[in-house]
C-alpha cells in the first residue's frame, strides 16, 4: 500500500482544517525543536468549583457535572496569563523567523478523564488559545507523557505530581489559584526566579539552615568564585535566553518580548556576588537582578508584575500571592523538609484528594 | 444514541497463532512443554480478565469475548502442540482453525468475527478491504499490563468527515483505498458499540477495559468530533491524546495499548 510521507499528510489535514476555520492557524512545530510547556487543566483554567465537587461528592458526580456544563467554558486559571504571554512571544518569533520551529509549544497535560475533554476543548476554543496537543490520561500519572514530549516546564495545581516530576528531573512548579488578580502585560512575557534551590542548587541554603546566617555569609564569601551547582529551573532560564538571543539578533533588545528577573533574598553587598558569577559562568543572565537582603519579595514582585514567579519556599510563594503575583512553588531542596512556615496551602495539598 | 439494540452473544475475536506464539524463538527455546509466548499474549490475558470481571458481576452474562485461533495447515503433531500450549498457559481459546493462507478471509467471514487482530499491517488492511473489522495488535516489548485491556480508536478516522476522506485522492490514495477507510469507519462503529456496552458494565475507576482516542494529525476540533461521535455510538472514552503531528511512538510507549483501530490509515513509519 502506498505510504505517503507523514509531513505531507499533516499539511493536508491542516489545509482542510483551515478551510473551515475563520482564522488561519499556524502549524504546530515538531517537539524536538521547541520549548515545551506542559500545563494541567487546573493550572490553565479555574476549576475550583468542580474540584470541590470531586473532593466532596466523588468522581461520578464530578464527571456528570462537567458533562452537564460542557458548553460553558472555564474561566482563566493561574497559568492562563502566562500561556497568553507565551503565545504573544510565539507570534513575534513567527514574524521574525517564519521558517523556524524554535518556538514555545504549550501542551495540555491533565489526568482528567476524556469525559471532561469536550469541555476543555470548548474552553480552549473560547479563549482562542493555540493549544493543539494534549494528553488526558484518565487518572494515570502524566510523568511518562511529560518525558515523551521532552517537557521543558510543567505547571500543575497538584503538588504531588509536581514533586514527582522534579524527582524525575523535569522542571516543574505548583501553581495556586489567585486571590487578588493583578493585570500583567499582554505583550511582554515576564518570568521571575528565586535563586537558591530554583536556579541554583540548595547547597547554600543547607548551610544557612544548619549553621545560621553568619556561617552562610562566610561560606559564600569564601566560595565566591566557585559556581553553585544548578537547580531545577536552570534549563528553563537557558531556554528563555536562547529565544531572547533570537530577538537581539534582529536588533530587538530594547523591545524584547521576554524579560527575566532574579529575585533573591541574597544581598547585593555580599552573597549576591556568587549568584551573579554562577550565572555568568553558565553563560546566562537575567535582565534584572533584585537582591532583597532578606526583605519580603511580595512588594518588589508587585512592581515587576511577572506572569509567574518561581520560589522553593511556600513562605515566599504565599507572600507574593497575597499581593497578586502568580507564584509557583518549586518543591526542591532542603526547604521542603524544614519549611520556615507551614502555609495553609501546603496542608491543604496533602489532605485533599487530587485529580 | 443511534443503535439502541442491546447486543448479546459473544464478541468474537480472531487472531493468528504466530502472534500468540513466538515461532522465531522455537529453535532456541528450552521449554519443551509449550511454545514460546508471542506478542499477543498480554492481549489474550487482558481479554480474559475482562471476561472474568464480567462474569463476576453477572453469572449469566452473554456479552463476553470469545477468541478463535487461526493457524496454517500443519502436521498433527504440531496441531497438538498448539492446543497443548494454549492449555499450558491457561488461555481460553474457543475454537481452533487450521487452514491455508488464502482461506483466512473466508474463515473470518464465516465466523462473523467482530474483530480480527494481527501485528501484520497488510493482513489488517486486507481484512478491512473485504469488510471484516480489523485492528493492529501492538507489538510492545514489555508485558506489564495483564489486568487491563487497552483499546485505541483513531480520532483521525472517526473525526474526519466523509468529504475529507474523499479528498485523500489528492494524496495518491486510490479510490479502493478510500472506500476501505470509509468501510473501516463503519466497522469501527460496530465494534465501538459493543465495547461501549461492555465498558458501561464497569465503573469509572478500576475498570479492566480502557478505551482511548488517539488523534495523530487532526486538530483538537477533530479530536472533539471524534469524542462526540464515539459518545453517540455509546462509548465514552477514558483517555484522549491529540498529537498535532508529533511522533506517535513515544506516546504509544507510555499508553501501552493492546490494539489500535485505525482503519489502516496510519501505517506509522518505523522512524516515528
Amino acid at each position: 500500500m502506498n505510504k505517503p510521507l507523514m509531513k505531507e499528510m499533516q499539511t493536508f489535514w491542516e489545509r482542510k482544517e483551515n478551510q473551515s476555520s475563520p482564522c488561519k492557524k499556524p502549524k504546530p512545530p515538531k517537539p524536538e525543536n521547541v520549548i515545551t510547556i506542559a500545563v494541567s487543566s487546573r493550572a490553565l483554567f479555574n476549576m475550583d468549583q468542580e474540584q470541590d465537587i470531586y473532593e466532596q461528592q466523588g468522581m461520578e458526580d464530578y464527571l456528570n457535572y462537567q458533562i452537564q456544563h460542557e458548553n460553558e467554558p472555564f474561566t482563566p486559571g493561574p497559568a492562563f496569563p502566562f500561556v497568553k504571554a507565551v503565545e504573544a512571544v510565539n507570534a513575534r518569533l513567527r514574524d521574525l523567523y517564519p521558517d523556524s520551529e524554535e518556538l514555545f509549544d504549550v501542551v495540555l497535560m491533565t489526568s482528567n478523564h476524556a469525559h471532561v475533554g469536550l469541555r476543555l476543548i470548548n474552553s480552549i476554543n473560547h479563549h482562542r488559545l493555540f493549544i493543539e496537543r494534549f494528553c488526558m490520561t484518565g487518572g494515570n500519572s502524566p510523568i511518562g507523557y511529560l518525558k515523551a514530549y521532552h517537557t521543558n516546564l510543567y505547571l500543575s495545581a497538584d503538588s504531588l505530581k509536581v514533586r514527582e516530576a522534579i524527582e524525575q528531573g523535569i522542571a516543574a512548579a505548583t501553581v495556586f489559584s489567585q486571590g487578588k488578580i493583578t493585570e500583567v502585560s499582554e505583550t511582554q512575557l515576564r518570568v521571575a526566579f528565586d535563586g537558591d534551590a530554583v536556579l541554583f542548587s540548595d547547597e547554600s541554603e543547607r548551610i544557612y539552615k544548619a549553621h545560621g546566617l553568619d556561617k552562610f555569609f562566610e561560606h559564600e564569601k569564601a566560595h565566591e568564585n566557585k559556581p553553585l551547582d544548578h537547580g531545577p529551573l536552570k534549563g528553563f532560564l537557558e531556554a528563555l535566553g536562547r529565544l531572547q538571543q533570537k530577538f537581539y539578533a534582529k536588533g530587538q533588545r530594547l523591545d524584547c518580548p521576554i524579560r527575566t528577573y532574579l529575585v533573591t533574598a541574597r544581598s547585593a553587598a555580599s552573597s549576591g556576588t556568587r549568584a551573579l558569577k554562577t550565572l555568568r559562568s553558565w553563560g546566562l543572565e537575567t535582565d534584572e537582578a533584585l537582591f532583597l537582603a532578606g526583605a519580603p519579595k511580595g512588594p518588589m514582585l508587585e512592581k515587576i508584575r511577572p506572569h509567574i514567579f518561581f520560589d522553593d519556599q511556600m513562605f515566599h510563594v504565599e507572600g507574593a500571592a497575597e499581593l497578586g503575583t502568580v507564584a509557583a512553588h518549586v518543591p526542591y531542596g532542603i526547604a521542603q523538609r524544614f519549611p520556615s512556615k507551614t502555609g495553609k496551602d501546603v496542608k491543604k495539598d496533602f489532605s485533599a484528594k487530587q485529580l | 444514541m443511534e443503535d439502541n439494540k442491546i447486543c448479546t452473544g459473544p464478541l468474537m475475536i480472531a487472531l493468528q497463532y504466530n502472534d500468540l506464539f513466538d515461532l522465531d524463538k522455537l529453535s532456541t527455546s528450552t521449554n519443551t512443554d509449550a511454545l514460546p509466548k508471542g506478542r499477543a499474549f498480554t492481549f489474550i490475558k487482558a481479554v480474559q480478565t475482562v471476561n472474568e470481571r464480567l462474569v463476576d458481576q453477572n453469572k449469566t452474562e452473554s456479552l463476553l469475548f470469545e477468541v478463535i485461533l487461526i493457524a496454517k495447515e500443519c502436521s498433527e503433531e504440531f496441531k497438538r502442540k498448539i492446543v497443548e500450549s494454549v492449555k499450558h498457559y491457561g488461555l481460553e481459546i474457543g475454537k481452533f482453525y487450521f487452514c491455508k493462507k488464502e482461506e483466512l478471509i473466508n474463515t473470518l467471514q464465516s465466523n462473523k468475527v467482530k474483530l480480527f487482530v494481527s501485528t501484520d499491517r497488510d493482513a489488517v488492511y486486507n481484512a478491512l478491504h473485504t469488510g471484516i473489522p480489523a485492528a493492529l495488535l501492538n507489538d510492545q516489548a514489555d508485558h506489564h499490563i495483564l489486568n487491563k485491556l487497552k483499546v485505541i480508536f483513531s480520532g483521525d478516522v472517526i473525526g474526519f468527515s466523509e468529504d475529507t476522506l474523499d479528498s485523500l485522492s489528492d494524496f495518491g490514495f486510490s479510490e479502493t483505498q478510500i472506500e476501505t477507510f470509509k468501510a473501516a469507519k463503519i466497522r469501527m462503529k460496530e465494534f465501538a458499540v459493543l465495547i461501549g456496552q461492555m465498558r458501561r458494565k464497569f465503573g469509572l475507576e478500576n475498570s479492566p477495559l480502557c478505551t482511548c482516542v488517539l488523534t495523530v494529525w487532526g486538530s483538537r476540533n477533530i479530536c472533539a468530533t471524534a469524542l462526540k461521535t464515539l459518545r453517540e455510538w455509546g462509548l465514552d472514552a477514558d483517555e484522549a491524546f491529540c498529537l498535532a503531528g508529533a511522533p506517535c511512538r513515544p506516546i504509544l510507549a507510555v499508553v501501552k495499548p493492546h490494539i489500535l483501530l485505525d482503519g489502516g490509515l496510519h501505517n506509522i513509519p518505523e522512524s516515528q
